[in-house]
This record gives structure tokens, C-alpha cells and sequence, in this order.
């Protein structure tokens, strides 16, 4: 079927359902089917050789259901995203040395280029020298420049404490933790998001802490039949969280008890931060397994009052608290606000909540068509992004069960689901197009963490996703770069990724689209920093207004598209 | 191949050869009979049960028993998979049931709540049709399919379920819940307040109305309805009456399975029946700790507290990091005032789970009646440090505070704690009895707490506010007031029995006849 008559088909089934709203560009159509994969799983040929290992004893400790997370991050400052990844370890006391795996690992992006604009991605391995194999059980990380010196550190979270690296440049990491104040000490966390709470243009960090777990009073769960299986959260009680204010060139003070107005602990798995409410001031969302979300909503004076309750974003609208895992926020209907997508267990299904623009919620995951067709997926990473550049946010999200699958005895960790992806209808409604995308998606992995990004620098966006116990995907899009996209990356006059920065793209006739600048979303993983945005066949260099995180507003026009632009604060109209 | 799986072979091609290889279902060939997942994780005693109900299976398709005898023997495989949560196996026995008896509404039934719990609504729904197809009156199965409806944004079909169910059991309040949440998504908000009051009117424990309610509320504007009821919301179900399903949860013969039983025995206050289920279960596991833990809770509430505590102190005795019986033994021993073994039951309970706040509240409070009111305090204080509105901590903090003689700190902690929830009555409740009945005349200040009581009273009148009025009126030498007051009080505690407040009372109703204001902010037995 060509182009046209994919077009029509969609066109009559609009009509047949009251028709697609006015603002619906006509770029929403579907694609014709592909004849080629849409993505394509590349981490091997690429040089992606990880493999993970939670350090399962059968002895069923639960920080093994939990990792990897994965960061997209230029950690050498070439101007593509690498990539790291946490590794486990055996938890067992008397674990065999020789099952200890090689630890966390980094790979440097050595994209190439051919003359004919063909690209090539190559991976090399530099972990040795990096300074980032430290100790611990890693479990997820969270990217972001805590210095100001233009150069992306990270925060490797773990249980039993989380560690801080500072980049020193091409590479190269040393552990600050100590001299940071920011590690954790005594907590237990999968996913972490820097974002500036007070505006001082300095990152400060929030920590979702899970639960209060030791293995010397870990436990089993047997099911109804006796079979011993991973225990929920609620055995072992949720930790706090806890948020760091940075001082300053990465020093940080714990004010969780004066800055956290509400706080109870409680599991949290996923972490997303935006501006919920339309005032300028980043706020934070909280993926708790099993009880309430939270909705950190900014006070702007240095503190956040949770809020997810009257919200309408805590619970289900049925009024559920879920096992949510992952979340993320973004505009999914573009309207102008930050919408959220919760990743949710089997038989609970993906949750999807739509903002009124004030930061109320209303739960629209079985209208949206989401929340029925991810009924049999246990969701981890997900996240909003325009794999099609269509314009709309489209939304892909990792599978695995936490109960042990039958016939799986090959596997180490029996617990493995197909992903499902998203299509974005441009009527408030989703379509599963997890069988058209390729034969990655046919694979069955325990998908934990998921990382998006243009890792190609070819105008669409890539994922990178870690499997429990199984090796890392690249899902390398071949479907985006055939239409239009803008691409930016935001600084500050330091050179610095500017996260939460907040950007309208603006072109006649079309409505605008509202991106926002952000590394942290999905679970336990650092995305792409860099703002994206899927322009459809709309050719028209937009105008771009950026809203900074401190409330200032630039505009440049006619920004060129289909390549990547980076814009600097101070340096627009 | 398993020993089991080879007898079937062998049955089945003697079967085959004793009919010159005819199927022993003339026309129909032989039930062909699914393999067994894999059962050895699985408690003994239910691997016995199912391979004896397997064998039974096998047996009777060898010998080619009547359709409706086998269609009964694969489904109760199917059963004992699916209470076993086995996530793929029970499907093919469930479908040989359902296709040996299709006239039996059961199979169908089962196999939509397997489909439901793993997360496949068309096939759930498919298979309910075809339960209401042969038992289109069946309320639950109408539910169910509403339920099922909604989850795929079908709201007018869920409607038409709920309301055929509602048709055919007016005071069905699942139905109306579901039919409510269909009014909701539809957006008509007054509809849907109207059908969760109704569910409300019928039955007040209905908690999980409470938050969509308070979003029909909000919708609609009546933003003090919104809040009344998002402040009731609680996890809750509400199920339909549903035997098949109960059956399905009573199949297993584990111990977990009695455990379940005991704990439905619990919630269904029936004391007695819940000892009953976990001595069942302890039959099957004696060395399960948690079992003698939850044995021991319902023998308290039989009343039999030495037999209780001989059940926690096995739990303790099987299993060392077993906290929550601990937990019970202190909370045994604290109830019988020997604070001294209680602190150390608490302190062990805290040693395994450090999160574990209701032991440490009660630490807290046997620390403070043991005159360790410093103790007590830092007990406290680390229950802040990870909830800083934690309303029964706070108030120990303030109430531990003027303990030590520390009035002004206990104040500045509740006005802390007021600023950050000005709603909450607790806090501004604790911080007026402070200011009236401090020691430190500096502290106290009368015509604020005044102000905080008359705010109060309007939300409502309760026992101790009125006290805490009468403290105040005492206070600012209305002291005739302040017997008025008292005295109305002391007729209502009588009235309702309670001997202990009717001491308190009198004893303040006393000091303000003699014309004394009272200095005891909170007595013994108002401590937490």
C-alpha cells in the first residue's frame, strides 16, 4: 500500500468515528507499512557487547528484579551520546568470586560519517581508565552537570548508597561522593533526576528511595501454591526520599526534611521532572510501587508540598494505587502542557493522565487505548518521544513480570516480556504498532531501563535499553529521518545542558508544539538531553521560543531544521 | 519424560489397541490430554493434589469416560493451575472443559478471569459473552463484563452490563460503582456523584467510592464535597458476590491458601473460624513463623492472650527476624504495663526492620512511662526525620517535650506542624491544649488558643475538644464557664460509659470549681 492509500484508509476511519479533531495536522496519518523494520536492534554490531547479571543466588534478594537502568549522555564532549550502563554483583555473603562480573560499563560513540551522509554507529568500550567502575550493586543513574563546567557528570544509583562521578573531560570520572554530600548513605534507589528547584542555576538532585531492605533479613514470598517467589515492596517498607540542594560546584546539603513538605516514605521506582502547573518552576513526579505517586508541586521558595492526591495523579481514577515503575512527562496531545505516562504491572496496565494545565489530572488510560492493550505487560522504562516525526508524542515502553514464566528454563531469569510501542493518533487515542516495528520487538527480554536518543545525530530518536540479566538493546530507528525534525541543544552561558528548559516551536498555520529540554523520565535511565521535535512534512524553519528554568524567555527565528542546532541563553531575541 | 506423562502414553495406546484403533470417543477422537507444567516448587502437599486430579484426568480420557465427567476432570486441573497461579498452564485444560460441556457456564466463566488476570481483555470478554450466553442472568458475570468493558474504553457497552446487573439485583453495589465510573468517563459528573452516594447510602464501608466521588464533586464545582471525600478514600474493592471465584481461592490445600482463608476469617471479624485456618495451614507448614504469628493474632482477638503469646514466641523461636511477632509480644507485654519486657520486645522488632514506625511509636511510649522521656523522644524524632508530618509523632514529640519541661520547644513543634498542615485537626487540637495548660506561663497564651478551639468546634464537637475548651475557658478565669462546660461533658461520658474519661473530667471539673486552672496538658491515658 502506498502513502495515498494509507492516507485515505485513515481518513475514513476518522470520520466513521466523529472525525479527527481540528487541530490535527494532516502529518498524523499513519505510515504505510514498512518494508523495512522501523527499528533495528544493532547493540552487537555496534559494539554494545553488555551483558547483565543481577547476581540471582536463587536465594530471591530483591534488588535483583530491579536493575539496569542505562544513560545517553556525551561524556566526552564529541557532541554524540555514549552510553553507561550499572552492572550487579552477586548478593549472596558467600557469593563465588568468580561469578563477580566485570562491573559498570562505558562505551565511547564513534559515529561514523561516510561522504554520502551514510552513518555508521560504533561503540568502543573505555571503561578501564574511566574511574566509573566503582563499587556497589548498581541499579540505575541519572546524568547532569553538577559543576557548571560544561561537562555531564553522573549519579550512579544503587542499594546500600548511590555514587557521584565528576566528569573531568574526554571520558574520564572521579568518585566525589563523599566530598558531594549526595550519596545516599543508608538508602536504597533506582532512579534519580537532576533539576533546579530554586532556580540559582545550580542542579540539585532528587533521590527515590525504595524500600528498607538488608540481606540479612531478606525474605521469600511463596505464592498461593508455596512457590517461593520475590516478595512485594510493602514486606519491606518504603525508604524516604531524599532531595539535595547544590550548593554550589557540586557540593550538596540533604534538606529533605525542610524542603519536602509531606514526605512519607514510601517505594519509589521512577522519577520525571517538569513544569506541571504552567508557572515556570520545575515540579517532580514520583513512581511508588504499590502506593500513592507522588506529585512534588514547587513552592517556589526552595521547597515542594505533595500534591498527587488532590492532583488527581496519586491513584488511578478508579482510585488504585499501582506498582508504578516507570513514568515520564510530556506533551502528548499538544496542548501546551506536561501529560504523564506511568508504567504500571500486569493486569493493572499502563496508565496515562492528562493535564488540565494546572496541574489536575484526569486518568484517561482505557479511553487513550493504552491502558487496555498493556493490561498483559509488566512496564518498566517508557518514555513520550516522536519515534515517526510526526509531530506527536508516541510512546514505547520495556517489559517483564516479576512471576516466574513458564517453559523458560534456558533462562536464568525467567521473568522476560515483548516491549510495546506506541503510535500516537493524533486524537487523544494510541494505536499498538508493536508488530509493525521490527523484529526487536518480537524478542522477549526482562526490559528494566530504557534510554532514548539520537545516538546517530540523524534526526530521530534511538533507545537503548537494559535487560535484566540479558544483554543491552540498541533499537536504532530507520523510520523518523524520513520527514522533518528540529533538533536543538540548549545551553547556558556555561556551556551546560540547560534541563527544563521549556521550548515552543512555532510555524504558520500549524499548532505549536511544546518540547522541554530534560535527561531524566523512564526508569532508573538518563535520556538524551537535547531537545527533539518531529516536524512531519511541514518544510518551514520554525520559530523557536525558549522558556529558560530561570523564567527568562528567547526567541529565534527561522531556526534551521533537519540538523542538529545548539542555542545558547543570551544569545536569542 | 515424567513416569506420569509415560502412564498416559501407555494408557492411551492401550485405549487405542483395545479398540482395534478406534478412539475410545467414537466420532470424536480421544481427549488429548495437556502436559503438566513444571510442579516441583510447589508446596507438597499441592503437588499431590494435582497430580492426583491429573491422574484422575488421564484415567478417564484413557478409558473414555462420558464428556461431562472428563469436561469435569480437566477443569479441575485447570482450577488447582490457575489457584496456583500458573501464568500459561491452565489455559488448555480450561479449554478442554469448556469444549467437553458446552452447556456448562463454569468453564467459560473461569477462563474470562484467567484471561483478566493475564491481562487480555477481548479474550476475557469473549469468554464472559459465552458464560451469559448459557446463564444470561448471572449478576457477577455482567459485572465482571462491565468491568472488563471499561478497561477497554468501551463505556457504552460496560454500561449496558451494569445496568442489566443493577436490573437484576437492584441493591447490586458493584454495579452501580461500575455504573458510576461509566457516568464519569462519559462526563456527566452529576450522574456519577449520584451513583456513588447511592452506593454510599447502602453500604457507608464502601471506601473505594470515596475518590472518584470527590472527582464527581470536583467537576461539579462543590469543591468542599471534593475534599470531604478524597480525605475518606481508603484501598477497597468493591466485588460482586461471586462464589465460583471463592471456590477458586479455597482449592489449594498449602498452607499459604489457609493462611489466605485465616485472613478472610479476620477481616470478617470471625475469630474463631480464622484460628481454625491457620492451625490448618500450620498442619501442612508447622515451621512457618508467620502462620504462628497470625495464629497468635487471632487467638488474641478470641481473648485467649496466653495462648497467643505462646504462638508469637514460636514465631520468634522458628524464625529470629520474625518482627511483627516482636512486635505482638510488646505489644502483649505493654498492654499488661510490664514496659521494661515490652521496650525490648520493640527494640528487637526495630533491630530487623528500622522502617518499622508503629514499633517505634510504641517504644516511644513505654520509653516515656519508664520516666526515659529523652528516650522517648529521640524515638520520636526519628520517626520525623523520615515523615515530618507525621501526625502521632508529632504530637508524642510535643506532648514528650512538656514531659521534660520543655514548653516552649513543644509549642514552637506544633505551630511547625500546624503551619505545614493547617488542616489538620490533631496538630491545632494539640497545640491549644499546650497553650492553656503549659507549665511556663511564657508559653501559654489564652486568647489564641480561644480562637483555635471556636475554629475547631465548627468542624465538630467531640469529647476531648470540649476539655480542651473547658482547659481554655479555665484559663482565661471564665472559670464558671469552665464548669458549664465540664459538667455537660462529664453527663455525656457517663452516658456513654466510658469510666476512665468520667474520672478525668471530674477530676478538672473539681479543680475549676475550685476556681484552678488545669496544668496536666494530657493525663496517661490520652498519651498515644
Amino acid at each position: 500500500m502506498g502513502v495515498g492509500a494509507g492516507l485515505w484508509l485513515v481518513a475514513s476511519i476518522a470520520a466513521a468515528c466523529g472525525g479527527a479533531p481540528a487541530s490535527a495536522p494532516p502529518e498524523a496519518a499513519a505510515p504505510a507499512p514498512a518494508a523495512t523494520p522501523w527499528f533495528r536492534e544493532q547493540a552487537a554490531a555496534a559494539g554494545l557487547a553488555f551483558a547483565h547479571t543481577n547476581g540471582a543466588s536463587g536465594r530471591l534478594f530483591y534488588p535483583e528484579i530491579l536493575p539496569p537502568g542505562v544513560a545517553l549522555f556525551d561524556a566526552d564532549g564529541d557532541g554524540d551520546l555514549d552510553v553507561f550502563v550499572p552492572q550487579g554483583q552477586p548478593l549472596a555473603a558467600a557469593a563465588d568470586a568468580r561469578l563477580a562480573p566485570a562491573g559498570a560499563r562505558l562505551y565511547r560513540n564513534d559515529l561514523q560519517v561516510a561522504a554520502d551522509g551514510t552513518r555508521m554507529l560504533r561503540f568502543t568500550d573505555i571503561t578501564d581508565g574511566s574511574g566509573l567502575a566503582g563499587p556497589g550493586y548498581g541499579l540505575g543513574v541519572a546524568a547532569g552537570d553538577v559543576d557548571n563546567d560544561g561537562r555531564v557528570d553522573l549519579y550512579v544509583t544503587g542499594f546500600d548508597g548511590s555514587r557521584l562521578y565528576r566528569n573531568t573531560g574526554h571520558g574520564t570520572f572521579t568518585d566525589i561522593t563523599a566530598a558531594s554530600g549526595a550519596g545516599n548513605p543508608g538508602g536504597f534507589a533506582v532512579s534519580a533526576a537532576f533539576v533546579d528547584i530554586d532556580r540559582d542555576g545550580w542542579l540539585d538532585l532528587y533521590v527515590a528511595n525504595n524500600v528498607s531492605y538488608r540481606t540479612s533479613n531478606a525474605t521469600v514470598c511463596p505464592g498461593p501454591a508455596g512457590a517461593p517467589d520475590y516478595c512485594p515492596p510493602q514486606i519491606y517498607g518504603g525508604l524516604p526520599d531524599r532531595l539535595y540542594r547544590n550548593l554550589g560546584r557540586g557540593r550538596f546539603r540533604d534538606v529533605t526534611t525542610s524542603a519536602l513538605r509531606g514526605l512519607t516514605p514510601r517505594p519509589g521506582l521512577g522519577v520525571s521532572t517538569a513544569d506541571f502547573d504552567g508557572d515556570g518552576w520545575s515540579d517532580i513526579v514520583v513512581a511508588n510501587d504499590g502506593e500513592p505517586d507522588f506529585l512534588w508541586l514547587n513552592q517556589r521558595d526552595g521547597t515542594l508540598r505533595e500534591g498527587g492526591l488532590p492532583a488527581g495523579l496519586a491513584l488511578t481514577g478508579e482510585g488504585k494505587a499501582e506498582a508504578s515503575m516507570g513514568v515520564d512527562a510530556g506533551d502528548f496531545d499538544n496542548d501546551g502542557d506536561e501529560d504523564v505516562i506511568v508504567t504500571e504491572l500486569t493486569g493493572q496496565g499502563t496508565n496515562l493522565f492528562v493535564n488540565d494545565g494546572t496541574a489536575h489530572f484526569r486518568d484517561v488510560s482505557a479511553a487513550s487505548g493504552i491502558g487496555g492493550r498493556s493490561l498483559a505487560h509488566t512496564g518498566w522504562g517508557t518514555a513520550w518521544f516522536d519515534y515517526d516525526n510526526d509531530g506527536w508524542l508516541d510512546v514505547l515502553a520495556v517489559n517483564g513480570t516479576i512471576i516466574a514464566q513458564e517453559g523458560r528454563r534456558g533462562r536464568t531469569f525467567p521473568y522476560d516480556q515483548q516491549k510495546l510501542l506506541f503510535r500516537n493518533l493524533a486524537n487523544g487515542r494510541f494505536e499498538d504498532v508493536t508488530a509493525a516495528a521490527g523484529p526487536a520487538f518480537a524478542l522477549s527480554e526482562s526490559g528494566r531501563g530504557a534510554a532514548f536518543g539520537d545516538l546517530d545525530n540523524d534526526g530521530d530518536v534511538d533507545v537503548v535499553i537494559g535487560n535484566n540479566s540479558g544483554p543491552m538493546q540498541l533499537l536504532v530507528n530507520d523510520t523518523g529521518a524520513d520527514r522533518h525534525w528540529l533538533g536543538l541543544r540548549l545551553t547556558g552561558r556555561d556551556g551546560r545542558d540547560m534541563l527544563g528548559a521549556r521550548v515552543a516551536v512555532e510555524r504558520p498555520g500549524q499548532p505549536t508544539l511544546w518540547r522541554r529540554a530534560r535527561a531524566d523520565g523512564s526508569y532508573g535511565s538518563a535520556n538524551d538531553p537535547r531537545v527533539h521535535a518531529g516536524l512531519g512534512d511541514s518544510a518551514v524553519a520554525p520559530t523557536v521560543r525558549v522558556r529558560w528554568p530561570d523564567g527568562a524567555e528567547e526567541s529565534w527565528p527561522a531556526v534551521a531544521i533537519d540538523t542538529w542546532t545548539t542555542l545558547t541563553q543570551g544569545t536569542g531575541r | 519424560m515424567s513416569t506420569t506423562r509415560l502412564l498416559v502414553a501407555l494408557m492411551f495406546i492401550a485405549a487405542a489397541g483395545g479398540s482395534c484403533g478406534e478412539s475410545a470417543r467414537p466420532g470424536r477422537g480421544p481427549v488429548e490430554v495437556p502436559p503438566l507444567p513444571d510442579l516441583t516448587k510447589l508446596a507438597p502437599s499441592v503437588q499431590t493434589q494435582i497430580r492426583e486430579r491429573f491422574a484422575a484426568f488421564t484415567t478417564r480420557a484413557a478409558a473414555g469416560a462420558p464428556d461431562a465427567e472428563l469436561s469435569q476432570a480437566a477443569g479441575d486441573v485447570g482450577l488447582l493451575l490457575m489457584a496456583a497461579q500458573f501464568p500459561d498452564a491452565p489455559a488448555p485444560f480450561l479449554t478442554r472443559a469448556e469444549a467437553l460441556a458446552p452447556a456448562d457456564y463454569r468453564w467459560p466463566y473461569y477462563r474470562a478471569h484467567f484471561h483478566r488476570q493475564r491481562g487480555e481483555p477481548e479474550l476475557a470478554r469473549a469468554a464472559f459473552e459465552r458464560a451469559l450466553a448459557r446463564q444470561p442472568a448471572d449478576v457477577a458475570a455482567l459485572v465482571w463484563l462491565g468491568e472488563t468493558l471499561l478497561q477497554l474504553g468501551q463505556t457504552d457497552d460496560a454500561k449496558t452490563h451494569f445496568a442489566a446487573a443493577l436490573a437484576l439485583q437492584p441493591a447490586s453495589n458493584s454495579a452501580r460503582f461500575g455504573l458510576g465510573r461509566v457516568a464519569l468517563a462519559a462526563g456527566d459528573a452529576r450522574a456519577a456523584a449520584g451513583h456513588f452516594e447511592a452506593v454510599l447510602a447502602r453500604d457507608a464501608t464502601a471506601a473505594a467510592v470515596h475518590y472518584p466521588l470527590s472527582q464527581a464533586y470536583a467537576a461539579l464545582g462543590d469543591t468542599a464535597k471534593a475534599d470531604l471525600h478524597l480525605r475518606q478514600r481508603a484501598n477497597h474493592q468493591i466485588l460482586p458476590a461471586d462464589p465460583l471465584m471463592v471456590e477458586l481461592e479455597t482449592v489449594l490445600d498449602s498452607p499459604q491458601s489457609y493462611e489466605t482463608r485465616g485472613i478472610r476469617a479476620l477481616e470478617a471479624k470471625d475469630w474463631t473460624a480464622a484460628v481454625t485456618w491457620f492451625r490448618r495451614g500450620l498442619t501442612l507448614a508447622p515451621e512457618n513463623a508467620a502462620l504462628h504469628h497470625r495464629l497468635g493474632a487471632a487467638l488474641n482477638m478470641t481473648g485467649d492472650r496466653g495462648a497467643a503469646r505462646q504462638a508469637f514466641l514460636e514465631a520468634v523461636r522458628l524464625s529470629p527476624e520474625q518482627f511483627l511477632a516482636f512486635y505482638s509480644l510488646g505489644v502483649l507485654d505493654q498492654e499488661d504495663g510490664r514496659h521494661a519486657d515490652a521496650i525490648g520486645r520493640f527494640t528487637a522488632a526495630i533491630a530487623i526492620r528500622p522502617t518499622y514506625v508503629e514499633a517505634r511509636l510504641r517504644l516511644a511510649s513505654s520509653l516515656r512511662r519508664t520516666a526515659r522521656a529523652a528516650d522517648a523522644l529521640a524515638e520520636y524524632r526519628r520517626v520525623l526525620a523520615d515523615e515530618a508530618g507525621h501526625a502521632e509523632a508529632r504530637i508524642g514529640e510535643a506532648m514528650t517535650l512538656a514531659q521534660l519541661g520543655r514548653d516552649r520547644d513543644a509549642v514552637t513543634a506544633l505551630e511547625r506542624a500546624h503551619d505545614a498542615a493547617p488542616e489538620s485537626v490533631v496538630f491545632t487540637h494539640g497545640l491549644a491544649r499546650l497553650l492553656v495548660t503549659a507549665a511556663d506561663a511564657r508559653v501559654r497564651d489564652g486568647r489564641r488558643a480561644k480562637m483555635l478551639v471556636d475554629a475547631l468546634v465548627q468542624q465538630g464537637r467531640t469529647l476531648d475538644l470540649g476539655e480542651t475548651m473547658a482547659m481554655t475557658l479555665a484559663e482565661l478565669g471564665e472559670f464558671d464557664r469552665a464548669v458549664a462546660v465540664q459538667r455537660d461533658l462529664l453527663t455525656a461520658a457517663e452516658r456513654a460509659g466510658l469510666p476512665a474519661v468520667v474520672r478525668r473530667i471530674a477530676g478538672n471539673l473539681a479543680r475549676y470549681e475550685a476556681r484552678r486552672p488545669c496544668r496536666t496538658p494530657w493525663t496517661e491515658q490520652e498519651w498515644p
